[in-house]
């Protein structure tokens, strides 16, 4: 069957034939019940069931299959979460495959024109490679494929397939940062000649599958950042997906990323600058934004993120209070403490006003039962930190590609655990 | 050489040989966009977001304060008299003579010597090499500090980098993991075997001993040195097997250890850190009396160039 002109939408959820598709669409509490139950099945597809019927109407579906599955993620999820990492996982493999099915199908022109759109690629001549001016040596290219081979675990290889492992293709290895970023490449596993990566067609298909999942990854977050700005709760079919989704992620830890990172004590080395200026106590003019709207929030949600359900108060996520008597409220009434003049000396008042934040009413001595007895208030984004208590904003390298103090705390919190910290 | 500047010969050197025509192009030209930071007196960088529009007023500040230190930030910023909205940043790497792993000189903790700045001289370059050649970098620059050397890398295809990018390309240039695959005449297998073959030529038992406990064993290694960095030179480990008393898991925790030391010819956390202020090409560096200064051509630089006026005038 021929490509239909919008079928790069099925290997780019953020191409402009995939916008388009979604900008159409009608809002998701009014779409059809297949594609509800697409967002959730698409995430448990084998092999075989990743291929996709060129026709507009599953184009349709795939697309708005996907955006729904991304923000329902995030309306029951955080970023770096377990959940998110599974879609990001479970996208990459998709696109993998639908790439290595066109190719097989004789599409490979379709293939390099979507994935040109993102990264730079330069076709190598497969006889006598060069790559900046430089010559690949023969015994490298042999080397380069035996490599690949290995990685496949292919031991023998028949004349149509022996081309897919010579290199054939270079990026320039700066288009690959959002992988790099991500630590699903390592750049000394790259054969880089004059700035290109020297490839094989397989390296490139893998390369532009995991670009596609990194992608993925960092939409969920900045859906969930912006879902931070609005007080509205989710739409009920964004809780259920996200619930049905989250039921569907392996439990035991794995190694690799988010996987074994969920809750757990606060570790305070992750804060943002943010928090730890509020830690240190503020002057009087901010002390009620920053002590209770911006760190209660913060510390209730980084020690009490969602955990793959619709999160409206405290015991949606324990059944136990104690981490938050014994955890957060000391850090809070502490900063307090620290705050010019006292907060809670000057304002007693304000004590229950922390606990009212934190959904429990208004309470000093606060039990698991007393959630939702009020809202529990989401951490505000960094626009309104700046906006409301400018001296509270003293950004890091860190904070340039977050816009909510939380995503920066799961953030750091991830990466350590890539780099094998506890 | 290498002594404290006096509060005078900084004065003097600010206000007769300091000229503005040494502030390299790559800063003059983006001046108005770098926060400025200066340690006034020698108690730390705390004079922080300055921002001059002209050179005239780099130049006013510096006649008139003559800084213990100055320095300019890496990033460039649309106000970065408030350090915010963050453009791009330079790739930097601080090679300090002070800091190498494997110092072919025998000076204590936190002193240089001509003999480890010739050596971070030379480090500095291996990794400019590779930035150039494997990376494809251009508009790569060295500065002499005082106790090392900067590169700093004004390319704009890596000015947007962030951390994690920068991270992965200290491993690469420094070559600070063991790749799997060692033979392959170019990419990082050819970097990690120049830098291994350095670093052993380097190395001293108290190295090796951390990671090889059998005495006999070190004894082996230094006794078959030769044989050992032909080796790491082919990149065919295996062949350690025509080395008597030395195994496959040896050379591996061998290579491990180099490849752990190479981590450490540049500072990774100046590389990390895209705000960051670098000591200002042009400037004194008050605690060795030497002068901080563009280096056109790392292969013909002299340490005389960065002596300033004061210490060749007989003030050592």
């Amino acid at each position: 069957m021929a490509l239909i002109p919008g079928y790069r939408a099925a290997l780019d959820p953020f191409s402009k034939e995939a916008k388009e598709i979604a900008e159409a669409a009608p809002s998701f509490d009014k779409i059809p019940r297949d594609v509800v139950d697409l967002a959730v099945t698409r995430l448990k597809w084998s092999d075989r069931e990743r291929a996709l019927n060129p026709s507009p109407e599953a184009v349709n579906s795939e697309v708005l299959s996907f955006y729904l599955m991304s923000q329902a993620l995030a309306s029951v999820s955080y970023p770096y979460s377990r959940e998110v990492h599974f879609a990001g996982q479970s996208m990459k493999n998709t696109v993998r495959y639908r790439i290595y099915d066109l190719f097989k199908k004789g599409e490979e022109k379709f293939c390099l024109e979507t994935i040109a759109r993102i990264v730079k690629i330069n076709e190598l001549d497969v006889a006598k490679p060069r790559v900046a001016g430089v010559e690949i040596p023969q015994q490298d290219i042999f080397k380069i494929r035996d490599k690949r081979l290995q990685k496949d675990g292919v031991v023998e290889v028949d004349s149509w397939l022996l081309p897919q492992y010579l290199p054939k293709y270079a990026v320039h290895w700066t288009g690959l940062s959002p992988i790099l970023r991500h630590g699903r490449l390592d750049m000394t596993d790259m054969y880089l000649v004059g700035g290109w990566a020297v490839l094989t067609t397989r390296d490139l298909w893998d390369i532009y599958a995991e670009l596609i999942g990194a992608k993925t990854e960092e939409y969920i977050q900045s859906v969930y950042e912006r879902m931070l700005e609005t007080s509205a709760p989710p739409l009920p079919v964004l809780t259920e997906v996200g619930g049905r989704i989250s039921s569907l992620v392996p439990k035991a830890p794995e190694s690799r990323g988010g996987f074994s990172m969920q809750g757990g004590k606060l570790r305070p080395e992750f804060f943002p600058p943010c928090i730890n200026l509020v830690l240190g106590g503020v002057g009087s003019g901010m002390r009620n934004f920053a002590i209770v709207m911006l760190l209660t929030s913060f510390l209730t949600y980084a020690r009490f993120p969602p955990r793959g359900r619709l999160v409206t108060k405290i015991s949606d996520t324990t059944d136990d209070i104690s981490p938050l008597k014994e955890e957060v409220a000391p850090l809070i009434f502490e900063a307090a403490d620290k705050c010019n003049p006292p907060f809670f000396r000057d304002q007693p008042q304000e004590k229950t006003n922390v606990y009212y934040h934190m959904g429990l009413g208004m309470t000093t001595e606060p039990k698991i039962g007393d959630s939702g007895r009020s809202k529990w208030y989401r951490c505000p984004n960094c626009t309104k930190v700046q906006i409301s208590a400018p001296p509270l904003c003293r950004p890091d390298e860190f904070c340039r590609s977050i816009k909510n103090p939380l995503t920066y705390y799961f953030r750091k919190k991830s990466e350590s655990y890539k780099n094998g910290g506890s | 050489m290498f002594r404290k500047s006096t509060a005078e010969e900084r004065i003097r050197f600010y206000r007769e040989e300091w000229n503005r025509r040494d502030v390299p192009d790559f800063i003059m030209h983006t001046l108005s966009l770098r926060e400025f930071g200066f340690d006034l007196d020698g108690s730390g960088p705390n004079c922080r977001y300055n921002q001059f529009m002209m050179a005239e007023q780099l130049e006013d500040f510096l006649k008139n304060k003559a800084p213990y230190s100055a320095y300019a930030s890496v990033a460039l910023y649309e106000k970065p008299s408030k350090r915010e909205d963050w453009l791009k940043a330079e790739l930097v790497f601080d090679i300090d003579a002070k800091d190498l792993p494997l110092k072919p000189c025998k000076c204590s903790a936190g002193e240089v010597c001509e003999k480890c700045i010739e050596e971070a001289r030379v480090v500095a370059a291996g990794l400019a090499d590779t930035l150039k050649n494997d990376l494809g970098l251009r508009n790569v620059n060295f500065v002499y500090s005082g106790r090392g050397f900067h590169i700093r890398v004004f390319d704009d295809s890596v000015m947007q980098l962030g951390q994690s990018e920068r991270s992965q390309v200290i491993n690469y240039i420094t070559g600070a993991t063991v790749p799997p695959q060692m033979t392959m005449n170019l990419g990082y297998s050819r970097v990690f075997r120049e830098r291994a073959a350095r670093a052993f030529e380097r190395l001293d038992e108290s190295k090796v001993t951390e990671v090889v406990k059998s005495k006999r064993v070190v004894q082996k290694i230094f006794s078959e040195r030769e044989k050992i960095l032909g080796i790491i030179k082919s990149g065919r480990i295996e062949d350690i097997s025509n080395v008597e008393g030395v195994g496959l898991e040896t050379m591996k925790k061998l290579l491990g250890q180099i490849a752990k030391l190479n981590s450490g010819l540049t500072d990774g956390k100046v590389t990390v850190d895209t705000k960051r202020i670098l000591r200002l090409p042009s400037s004194l560096h008050t605690g060795v009396s030497m002068k901080c200064i563009l280096v056109r051509s790392l292969d013909s630089f002299k340490l005389e160039d960065a002596v300033p006026k004061f210490m060749r005038e007989g003030g050592a």
